[in-house]
């Protein structure tokens, strides 16, 4: 008896700690979505607390003076195009590192891997000016390529532990039927790794919707704004306009899609976000 | 599989081919010319690059900011690795162990902040302390510790410290999950043996729980380690910019300030080199230190 006396003090005792650090975690992104209705007024006046009516007045003049259609267009656009890209370039590198033998292949998958622990900030000077050589500096498809390659080797690592659970019976049956390598690749293997593909595009894309640093350094003019510079450049703004609702209601609009796909995707994100911590 | 080593081979090369020359152009070629491009002085039009050898190294060892960066961005890794760690093994034991009905809903909540912008994460902190607006002043004046509000990022001595919680508050998560896997895999009897030794929940977490998730740990601090040396300054970038004063300049946001801003590029590459030597010897020291016998019972 004193034992479970001890044990639900224990337990209210630990219970605590999580409580506070849950209302830590909740409370700040509740309140974004508070002052996103609020007039100006009202955050001044009472910055913490219920606006006394939801309006939607900040999201419309996010939307109208501060372009942020046009930015929000850039970053579903960048979004799609890396994330597309980054599976082409990677599907069929991650079925040949996994099923064909060849020399090299444990190389050049460490050479890929490796990639992931190197920091890139000394690669973004020559990356600037190679962009501009290409004519893709201040454009959001330079910028999705750049996206693209970065998220390469996550890609490749993620798609071949995926392959590597594929029984080769499949594939051995299916050249049997004279299916070519190309027909095995696309018909067989890629369907197969579906559940593969979707984790590492859900996450590739909530990366790419959510980078901010190379979208500043590679991207200059506000009509190729991606819709982090964009906030960025209304907070910076709000220094001297105090528009911070409009910041709010602008912050809401990026985190919104990050939060649906995460209630749908919960497992996948931190599944496979822990897997490639552990390979890191 | 019936295909001649031709037909093996020109497949071989559909597949590794044009990823491999993408990779080779926007991340190898990129890396190693940044190294060529610190031996230059370059503002960035081509017909001013002038080669100086190593004088942007001897530059590099003059500049007074550059130890304010390194020191910076190691106060981060410290604090860092243990604020995250602390917290990440308690709530991790506390989820697993303690049979508590609604851990899943700690587990969703606390990993969300991993997948937020850090531009959206950097300004709810800069309004967490806002110190006319802000939830830390605030919250001070409400229990009558008024003496204790200042203006947070503002201040030279604070504004570093203040970096430190949105990144733990960020970053738990992940490492919560990691550690969450380590503990799963451990087998029940060897706390049932535990027990019967008569060692208290303290002692199984010390003999226990924590050797056996070492490897868990060991690769937790590893990748706090690196993700804050490559990746510190976003953070910087969107909350102080480097201020006030060059208090918060880690190397990163003080290679884009000499880049993008000032247009020394040479120079900038020169940090860069700094940035990737640093943390693959800090990654080296630390696999050395963390090596330990692989605990089995």
């Amino acid at each position: 008896m004193k034992r479970t006396v001890g044990e639900i003090l224990v337990r209210s005792g630990i219970r605590l700690p999580l409580i506070l650090w849950s209302l830590a975690v909740l409370y700040p992104i509740f309140w974004m979505f508070l002052g996103a209705f609020k007039t100006n007024a009202e955050i001044y006046a009472n910055p913490w607390g219920v606006p006394e009516s939801f309006e939607f007045g900040n999201f419309v003049s996010a939307w109208t003076e501060y372009n942020l259609d046009t930015s929000i267009f850039n970053s579903l656009i960048v979004t799609a195009f890396g994330a597309v890209l980054c599976l082409v370039l990677a599907i069929p590198t991650a079925y040949a590192l996994e099923r064909v033998k060849f020399k090299g292949s444990h190389a050049l998958f460490t050479l890929y891997i490796s990639a992931m622990m190197i920091p890139m900030v000394l690669g973004w000077i020559p990356l600037f000016f190679l962009l501009a050589q290409f004519n893709l500096l201040d454009n959001i498809f330079g910028l999705g390529i750049v996206y693209a390659i970065s998220q390469l080797p996550f890609t490749i690592f993620v798609l071949t532990s995926f392959m590597g659970t594929i029984p080769k019976s499949l594939e051995e049956s299916a050249a049997m039927d004279g299916m070519s390598p190309y027909g095995v690749l696309w018909k067989i293997v890629t369907p197969l790794t579906t559940s593969g593909i979707i984790t590492v595009t859900i996450m590739n894309s909530i990366q790419f919707w959510n980078e901010y640093f190379m979208a500043l350094i590679f991207l200059d003019s506000s009509e190729n704004y991606t819709l982090a510079l964009a906030i960025d450049f209304i907070s910076n703004e709000a220094q001297y306009t105090n528009a911070w609702g409009v910041l709010f209601a602008s912050l809401v609009i990026a985190i919104v899609p990050v939060i649906i796909l995460y209630s749908i995707f919960q497992r996948r994100i931190s599944q496979g976000m822990t897997e490639g911590a552990i390979k890191g | 599989m019936v295909q001649s080593k031709k037909q093996k081979y020109i497949f071989l090369a559909f597949c590794l081919v044009p990823t491999f020359i993408m990779f080779a152009i926007f991340t190898l070629y990129p890396l190693f010319s940044g190294l060529y491009y610190s031996l230059f002085e370059w503002s960035g039009a081509s017909q001013t690059r002038e080669f100086v050898g190593l004088d942007n190294y001897v530059k590099l060892f003059n500049d007074g900011i550059i130890p304010k960066t390194i020191w910076h961005d190691y106060f981060l890794v410290i604090t860092k690795v243990f604020g995250i760690m602390v917290m990440a093994l308690f709530i991790a034991v506390a989820l697993t162990q303690l049979k508590i009905k609604e851990a899943p809903f700690y587990r969703i909540i606390f990993f969300f902040p991993n997948i937020m912008s850090v531009v959206v994460i950097g300004i709810l902190w800069m309004f967490i302390y806002n110190p006319n607006l802000g939830l830390v002043n605030s919250g001070l004046e409400a229990i009558g510790l008024e003496e204790w509000t200042r203006p947070w990022l503002g201040s030279e001595t604070w504004a570093l410290p203040s970096l430190v919680l949105p990144s733990i508050w960020a970053g738990i998560g992940l490492f919560m999950l990691l550690l969450m896997g380590g503990i799963a895999n451990i087998s029940k009897s060897n706390y049932e043996a535990a027990e019967i030794d008569g060692a208290s929940e303290w002692q199984q977490f010390w003999h226990v729980t924590l050797p056996l998730i070492w490897p868990q740990i060991k690769i937790s601090i590893l990748y706090i380690v690196i993700t804050t040396l490559n990746g510190s300054f976003i953070i910087v970038q969107v909350m102080t910019g480097g201020g006030p004063n060059n208090s918060t300049h880690v190397m990163g946001s003080y290679l884009y300030q000499q880049a993008f801003t000032q247009y020394n590029f040479g120079y900038g590459a020169t940090i860069g080199v700094m940035i990737l030597v640093l943390s693959l010897v800090t990654v080296l020291i630390l696999q050395f230190l963390l090596r330990r016998e692989k605990v089995e019972y």
